[in-house]
């Protein structure tokens, strides 16, 4: 352990003063796996110590005077391929982009580049990493092969042999029901977590926008939210007659809130996520087809929001993600209908929840670390938390008085898909990982 | 008046440009009568038509009024099927430019297409529909065509009936005839009448409900089976339902309404046979103030191509 301190920072969950011992082991918190509610208060962390606590004689001091402390953030739900760039670019670019925000470690979903349906993707996927990003990644699994929906992959031997933990057909569930119950039925004993975005397709289809007064105004076909709570529903169902662990991606509706806090009442095996931009914009953002606010699913009512943020609060929703999607600006460029969905935010992604949601009073940093660190941890590396595991999060400092432009230069993700494009956020991400 | 360069929407036009409009129609309209339909407004201009969606009326339409303008005018066809699933509308728009045109009247099934090719050219862009969002020049020829019929559009009561959440005839005619003081009300079959908080327009229940709310003008939409891929609405009862029948047509006749369509009309379906010789019935003088509505547009717009 070396003898570098780092002192007067402030622990975020606690808001208590404390002094930091930069090391080997120093410098990262373990997440206590019996109960997600309970951050680490400083007494148990290693390396923390409170300020009353005398440092050693001759310890090297940073001040950290008015900088938080907290764990770094893990997000649950990443593309990373960037149309048109290599692999390794892409892999590289995340990395880095996810520092920017504060993000040690992220899911990285299948898309055709990156299609984990075999061990030989895994490898090369995971050297390239070793090699190329700056932050960790850990692949999610195809449920399907080539995610076609139509032949189950071979996830017994990617779970045993490649440590994968999490299943998902990139964003979609596939269609076929009796698969993915068959696949739920076999995954049991793997104690595999199936992700899966609800979902009705046939009611979906060619549909852009929440139906709604933007819907009206610009003549795109809505996409009914029934849909989304449907595909809840029977996702829930088969998880619960089957004894599968499930996580549903990118909840955007009240009811689909409701109907996961019932579930979870009656004790199925579930978590569930929100997307950043569903607890921030609405449809109306859209305004005159700014293709910047297309998401999947759509942006939805200002209620649905606030529905969903108390889901955070009330822990019915496990999991805020960035659900960072790189599209070229060329791809956005087109019309509405044509152009791709989905926004980056990993590069932005501490500050915006800072200045969107903590600074405002909407959500506390206590609830910020259980959904973007612990809960997203937990989730996706549960080896982490098992008896004897040493596994452990890196720690962050933030500086909230720090203010950011966001702009072409301090965007690392490679492309410019995000509505914050030259808007001012407050707070940075001051320590490297 | 600041020179405008496209014609998107009713909504991004001021009051100014839209009486202008209308005015000058009247004027175009005078050109017909005589016996040299001709003026050298556009003389030496070219007008390129590109529809991605089959359309007879609206395309002979504009082209006719670009010719009476003394336009050269070129057909660009794009069936549904030759065009490439992926095809960049920016790489086609690149092509059309090298031919140095003027003016594009453009229509597509996306909606939103037309403000994509506006903002990628210095031609002047005409919206002659896109999917589900404006019909620009269709709405000034209906408020052409009522300003004709009742001297004014100020005060009177027109209710569209049909299928208003895939219409863009109704979104954009609306926008003009209530930005012209009118009132307008919405009927048509259940969900597919967005509610009033979503269009801020009233909706009235039924037949009963539209004689009692003492209309102008009837104005129906086109039941475009064509557009959709599975329908919307079983088309068998329609008629009964929502059509203008010949019960329905004496109480219309009674009240002294006028009819109106923006065509090609489905006998049968939204009008019966006798409402297409009723008095009142103002389908044939729509087609021809659409020609009028449109010199009046290609008339109005500046391309940037000038400068």
């Amino acid at each position: 352990m070396t003898n570098s301190f780092i002192t007067n920072a402030v622990w975020a969950p606690s808001g208590k003063k404390v002094h930091l011992r930069l090391g080997k082991a120093g410098n990262s918190v373990r997440l206590d796996p019996a109960a997600a509610t309970a951050v680490p208060d400083t007494e148990d962390v290693k390396g923390i110590t409170s300020t009353d606590v005398e440092l050693p004689d001759g310890a090297h001091c940073t001040d950290a005077s008015g900088k938080l402390l907290l764990p770094a953030l893990f997000d649950l739900h990443t593309h990373i391929e960037i149309p048109g760039r290599s692999k390794r670019e892409c892999i590289m670019r995340a990395g880095e982009a996810a520092i920017h925000g504060g993000v040690w470690g992220m899911l990285v979903l299948p898309s055709p580049a990156f299609c984990f349906d075999n061990g030989a993707a895994l490898d090369s996927f995971r050297e390239a990493v070793e090699e190329r990003s700056v932050a960790e990644m850990v692949p999610c699994g195809c449920i399907t092969l080539g995610m076609l929906g139509e032949q189950q992959a071979p996830y017994n031997t990617l779970a045993t042999t490649r440590d994968i933990t999490i299943l998902c057909d990139g964003d979609r569930a596939p269609q076929n029901l009796l698969l993915l119950y068959r696949a739920m039925q076999y995954a049991v004993d793997l104690d595999l977590t199936f992700a899966a975005r609800a979902d009705v397709p046939a009611l979906t289809a060619h549909t852009y926008v929440h139906p709604g007064s933007t819907a009206y105004k610009l003549g795109l076909h809505p996409c009914p939210p029934c849909a989304e709570e449907i595909g809840t529903e029977t996702l829930l169902r088969m998880a619960e007659a089957t004894g599968a662990k499930l996580h549903l991606q990118l909840v955007s509706t009240a009811e689909s809130v409701r109907i996961i806090r019932r579930a979870k009442e009656r004790g199925v095996k579930v978590t569930a996520e929100v997307a950043l931009h569903h607890l921030l914009y609405t449809h109306e953002d859209i305004g005159d087809y700014n293709t910047v606010f297309k998401t999947t699913p759509p942006l939805r009512d200002k209620e649905d929001g606030e529905a969903l943020l108390e889901g955070v609060k009330d822990g019915t929703i496990d999991c805020i993600v960035s659900a960072h999607t790189p599209c070229t600006p060329f791809a956005k460029k087109q019309d509405f209908i044509s152009a791709p969905e989905g926004m980056v935010a990993l590069d932005t992604l501490l500050p915006t929840l800072y200045t969107k949601l903590v600074k405002p009073g909407r959500l506390s940093w206590a609830e910020l670390i259980q959904a973007c660190c612990v809960k997203p941890a937990l989730i996706a590396r549960p080896w982490d938390h098992e008896e004897g595991a040493s596994s452990e999060v890196p720690l962050l400092l933030f500086d909230p008085s720090a203010e950011c432009v966001v702009d072409e230069s301090t965007l690392a993700c490679g492309t410019l898909n995000t509505p914050l494009l030259g808007e001012t956020l407050c707070g940075r991400v001051t320590l490297p990982l | 008046m600041k020179p405008r360069k496209d014609l998107l929407t009713i909504e991004s036009l001021s009051d100014e440009e839209i009486h202008t409009i209308l005015e000058s129609a009247v004027a175009m309209k005078e050109i017909f009568t005589k016996s040299v339909k001709k003026v050298p407004a556009l003389k030496g201009k070219s007008v390129l038509t590109l529809f991605y969606e089959p359309s007879t009326r609206t395309r002979s339409s504009f082209e006719v009024a670009a010719h009476r303008l003394s336009a050269d005018v070129t057909t660009f066809t794009l069936s549904t099927s030759s065009v490439v699933k992926g095809e960049s509308v920016h790489d086609t728009i690149d092509t059309l430019m090298s031919m140095k045109m003027d003016y594009i009247v453009v229509r597509h099934k996306n909606s939103g297409i037309p403000a994509v090719i506006a903002r990628h050219c210095n031609a002047s862009v005409i919206n002659a529909g896109d999917g589900a969002h404006a019909h620009p020049s269709q709405a000034f020829l209906d408020a052409f065509t009522i300003r004709e019929k009742y001297g004014e559009v100020d005060g009177k009561r027109v209710v569209i009936i049909g299928d208003i959440l895939h219409s863009r005839v109704a979104r954009s005619t609306s926008v003009i005839l209530r930005r012209l003081g009118a009132q307008v009300a919405y009927m048509g079959p259940g969900s597919l009448v967005p509610p009033m908080a979503h269009t801020g327009i009233p909706q009235l229940k039924d037949w009963d409900e539209i004689f009692t709310w003492k209309p102008d003008v009837i104005y129906l939409l086109r039941v475009q089976n064509e557009r959709i891929e599975s329908p919307f609405f079983p088309v068998a009862d329609y008629h009964q339902a929502y059509g203008v029948t010949e019960e329905r047509l004496r109480r219309i006749d009674a009240q002294d309404i006028s009819i109106m369509h923006p065509g090609p009309v489905n006998r049968g379906v939204e009008l019966c046979d006798a409402a297409m010789d009723y008095r009142n019935c103002l389908v044939c003088n729509q087609v021809e103030n659409g020609i009028a509505a449109r010199m009046s547009i290609l008339y109005h717009l500046t391309p940037a191509t000038l400068s």
